[in-house]
């Protein structure tokens, strides 16, 4: 098995190397565009020129450029490349293989220090059979088996390496609290924090820790700044000497954690039924944090106390089966629930080798009142608002980056087939490991 | 004999069979709802799964089973008018590889061979997973043993009665299943105990052993019938081993064999060790490399019970392809999209579409996928399956179209009865009342 992968890696390097740049501009014509900011044009007019979005319009209304290459779209359809809100794309190959998965610090729950950039497999087989089925980025996150796993990563689904996909390294932190996160498995295995009061106190502490942490810093900065004055007034340089500070030793731990504490950047919150969502917003209360919500599939009962706290939600995975007591559809319903309260949502697929049925998640939040424009919303421009990279993408507008999808019908449908793939202007080849052996096999 | 004819007789088979069995099952002693149901659901693009869709069809439903389909019918007065408004009528859907209801009962781990496992005796009829597959369009299921063991124990085939009692949930007829498995699971369970097997190697002399010591056992108990029939006075039984029975069983091809097994070269051995021993696979669940030796297979008459794109959760499901199914069902083997999971199976509708996309399957291969398809794995097509006169009324009204993104069933009807019905308010279920 090991030796028949080979082949394929290298096959696969290959594509990427194919698709390293975009050869003047292209042209999508005919096609029904789906702009997600401005509405649908019919019979439409796209241009990549540079890898942006250079033109959009109807027919009649867009001059060609000449060298452009014309690709003729009639009948099918045109949308903004798809964004996942939490994936686990190049952090694992084969789930069932330890070697091959960097998902997750299990040696203690407050791992903010714990990067996904340092481990992101750019060459990841499964990055290809997701984008050509139109997902051209994603959060890429650690798992969510300690309250604090580590930092986020805002990749694109394309690129000579690692360092052109990573596009926002730290671009947020999950903060879980679903109670997936104690450790209450057998009782020779238990260990702290067993219990949510365990979670939560442990969390307070390392906020609390962080606080004395940035005070020191603060204290540091404000008595390196003190000598500066003294020298104005010329004391004597032997005192000077004497009292230059020394910096508090470096904690990468309460260091990972002060954006979040200084509110420059967001915290992902995850809770699923109604109590921890509220334990976990009250802690995020406390501190001050920026966040948005995550998941909360059980919250059905508190939709309006959601809408209230004005914050976006990342919701999903839609196919989360609903507990016992609740009716088959408590969760397929909730994308819908929360629209309706004027809660901006994007979804998540929160897998991997499964992230490339992003759309049908979406898809089937339209079967349960989500209308059909929102959920292609959720899965494009909101997402893209929610993790601040709406100037570059999310849309079909001009001047943004032409992350753009082909396909042969509604994007959110399963028949659906994908038939061209832009990022950043760079046609994907529409190629995986699957397609190869596909074609290996098919002529058998 | 006219097609109608043989429709006839077939039906008459069925129902002698059902009276018989149920005649000897406590399922005739449960509450049965409302099963002598007249009805006739009118104006609903009729997806048969066998002969086409009939638009603006209608279907009369008498006595638990389709008794009529076709364009403008005219039922008795006496039966009661459903006016479907144009929506899309199927057969119930039928999940050819479940886990559901065993409380988690699933694997005796104990041992690499226990076909004297019986799933009836763990089966949780009060499951809410049974209502949620109902809820998702599914009618029937096969509740099989896990993979642990190279062979594991005997399924059961279910209706999703939800509401009802356990026996009166059990498909009545329906043949008895056993579930074998091969690769990796048996050897990651045993292997990480340091027991044998803990290879592949290890895995197939574990099953072939134990084949062996069944055909032993088997001669032994035809020996003993011989002398006992040429009324012998030395003829001494042989000791009862409820585990050898059940392989001898299989040996005298009274079990249908439903195989785990993930990689070709297994697909291939496993197919070997049945004609060495002389019986028939019935079918390969998971199947994930089918595509690769799916001529071997469809010379077999082997089918396959397989996930649409699901990948890389191992090392065997490391060369899975979403087109595995349609490619292999063109070489002619027949596929069934099954569930293995909860989630899955409120959904199959939507993962049966994905052949569309995939390969390219017409609507009613992929419909065949998740009914008539799945119904012969488990050696009930006879009875349910599709939309045919003399089947089972176990049908589901869709909400869109079903093999889509956006398909969701209205109401799902099982032996004429409605267990489901988007429309009610709680869990809607006409036949459930919580705390019952």
């Amino acid at each position: 098995m090991k030796i028949q992968l080979l082949p394929a890696v290298l096959a696969c390097c290959l594509i990427s190397v194919i698709a390293v740049a975009q050869q003047g501009p292209v042209v999508l014509k005919g096609g029904k565009l789906l702009t997600v900011s401005h509405g649908t044009i019919e019979n439409g007019l796209l241009i990549i020129e540079n890898g942006k979005i250079a033109a959009i319009g109807s027919g009649m209304a867009v001059k060609l450029p000449g060298n452009a290459r014309v690709i003729d779209v009639t009948g099918m359809t045109v949308y903004p490349g798809l964004i996942d809100s939490e994936t686990n794309l190049g952090l694992t190959e084969i789930s069932a293989e330890q070697m091959s998965n960097d998902l997750l610090e299990p040696s203690d729950e407050i791992m903010p220090h714990m990067h996904v950039y340092d481990a992101f497999h750019a060459e990841s087989e499964l990055i290809p059979v997701t984008r050509i089925n139109g997902i051209t980025n994603a959060i890429v996150a650690p798992r969510n088996g300690d309250t604090l796993p580590g930092q986020d990563s805002f990749v694109q689904l394309d690129g000579k390496s690692a360092l052109e996909m990573l596009l926002v390294r730290d671009i947020a932190m999950p903060l879980n609290f679903t109670g997936a996160q104690r450790h209450n498995e057998s009782w020779d295995k238990r260990r702290f924090p067993q219990t949510r009061m365990g979670m939560a106190a442990q969390l307070r502490q390392a906020f609390l820790d962080a606080e004395d942490y940035r005070q020191k810093l603060i204290d540091y900065e404000k008595k390196k700044s003190e000598p500066a004055k003294a020298d104005e007034k010329k004391d004597d340089k032997k005192d000077e000497k004497k009292s230059e500070p020394t910096p508090p030793k470096r904690d990468l731990k309460l260091e990972a954690l002060l954006p979040y504490l200084d509110g420059k950047k967001s915290i992902v919150l995850a809770a699923e039924g109604p109590s921890d969502l509220e334990t976990a917003v009250s802690l995020a209360h406390e501190f001050n944090l920026k966040f948005v919500l995550n998941h909360i599939s059980h919250s059905q009962p508190v939709l309006d106390y959601v809408a209230a706290l004005k914050v976006p939600v990342i919701v999903g995975p839609i196919y989360e089966d609903p507990k016992d007591y609740e009716r088959y559809d408590a969760v397929y319903s909730l994308p819908a629930q929360l629209y309706k309260r004027g809660v901006k949502i994007a979804f998540a697929t929160y897998d991997a080798h499964n992230a490339r049925n992003l759309p049908y998640q979406a898809g089937f939040a339209v079967a349960f009142g989500l209308p059909p424009d929102e959920a292609l919303k959720a899965i494009t421009l909101n997402a893209a608002e929610i993790w601040g990279v709406a100037d570059k993408l999310g849309s079909l507008d001009v001047g943004k980056t032409a992350n753009v999808v082909v396909a042969n019908g509604d994007p959110l449908d399963v028949k659906t087939d994908v038939k061209h793939v832009f990022i950043e202007g760079r046609e994907i080849p529409l190629a995986s490991r699957q397609t190869q052996l596909r074609d290996q096999y098919s002529g058998q | 004999m006219s097609r109608a004819t043989i429709r006839f007789l077939l039906f008459l088979r069925f129902t002698s069979a059902i009276l018989l069995v149920s005649a000897l099952s406590p399922a005739q002693t449960s509450p049965s709802p409302s099963a002598h149901n007249e009805l006739v659901i009118r104006n609903a693009v009729v997806m048969t799964a066998t002969h086409g869709s009939i638009k603006n069809g209608s279907v009369y439903v008498k006595d638990g089973k389709i008794a009529a389909v076709g364009e403008n019918l005219k039922a008795p007065s006496s039966a009661t008018v459903i006016d479907a408004g144009g929506k899309f009528l199927t057969p119930g859907i039928i999940d050819s590889h479940s886990h559901i209801a065993l409380d988690d009962d699933v694997n005796e781990a104990t041992s690499p061979i226990t076909p004297q496992m019986m799933m009836i005796d763990a089966f949780d009829y009060q499951d809410k997973a049974i209502y949620r597959g109902l809820a998702g369009g599914v009618t029937t299921s096969l509740l099989l043993h896990g993979s642990a063991n190279m062979i594991g124990g005997q399924a059961i085939v279910i209706k999703h009665k939800y509401g009802l009692n356990r026996d009166a949930m059990l498909f009545p007829g329906a043949p008895r299943s056993i579930k074998f498995a091969s690769g990796e699971n048996p050897k990651r369970v045993y292997g990480s105990k340091d027991q044998l097997p803990s290879t592949r190697m290890g895995n197939f002399a574990v099953q072939r052993e134990a084949l062996v010591q069944a055909q032993d056992y088997m001669r032994e108990w035809d020996d003993y019938d011989a002398k006992v029939k040429r009324s012998d006075k030395d003829a001494k039984p042989p000791k009862h081993d409820l585990k050898l029975e059940a392989l001898a069983d299989v040996l005298r091809g009274k079990l249908l064999v439903q195989i785990h097994c993930y990689r070709a070269d297994e697909l291939l051995t496993e197919m070997a060790m049945a004609k060495e021993f002389g019986y028939k696979v019935r079918a390969f669940h998971h199947a994930l490399e089918a595509y690769k030796v799916a001529d071997q297979l469809a010379a077999n008459g082997v089918g396959i019970a397989t996930f649409a794109d699901w990948w890389g959760f191992k090392h065997e499901a490391w060369d899975a392809i979403p087109w595995n199914a349609v490619i292999s069902m063109r070489k002619g083997v027949r596929v069934a999209i099954k569930s293995d999971s909860e989630d899955f199976a409120r959904r199959l509708n939507q993962e049966a579409a994905k052949t569309i996309r995939y390969g390219g399957a017409t609507e009613e291969e992929a419909l065949k996928m998740i009914t008539l398809n799945a119904a012969w794995i488990i050696g009930v097509d006879d009875r349910v399956g599709s939309i045919d006169v003399g089947k089972d009324a176990d049908l589901v009204l869709w909400d869109g179209y079903p093999l889509s993104s956006s398909g969701v069933p209205n109401r799902v009807w099982i032996d004429g009865d409605v267990y489901f019905d988007r429309s009610l308010p709680g869990y809607g279920m006409p036949h459930y009342q919580e705390g019952q």
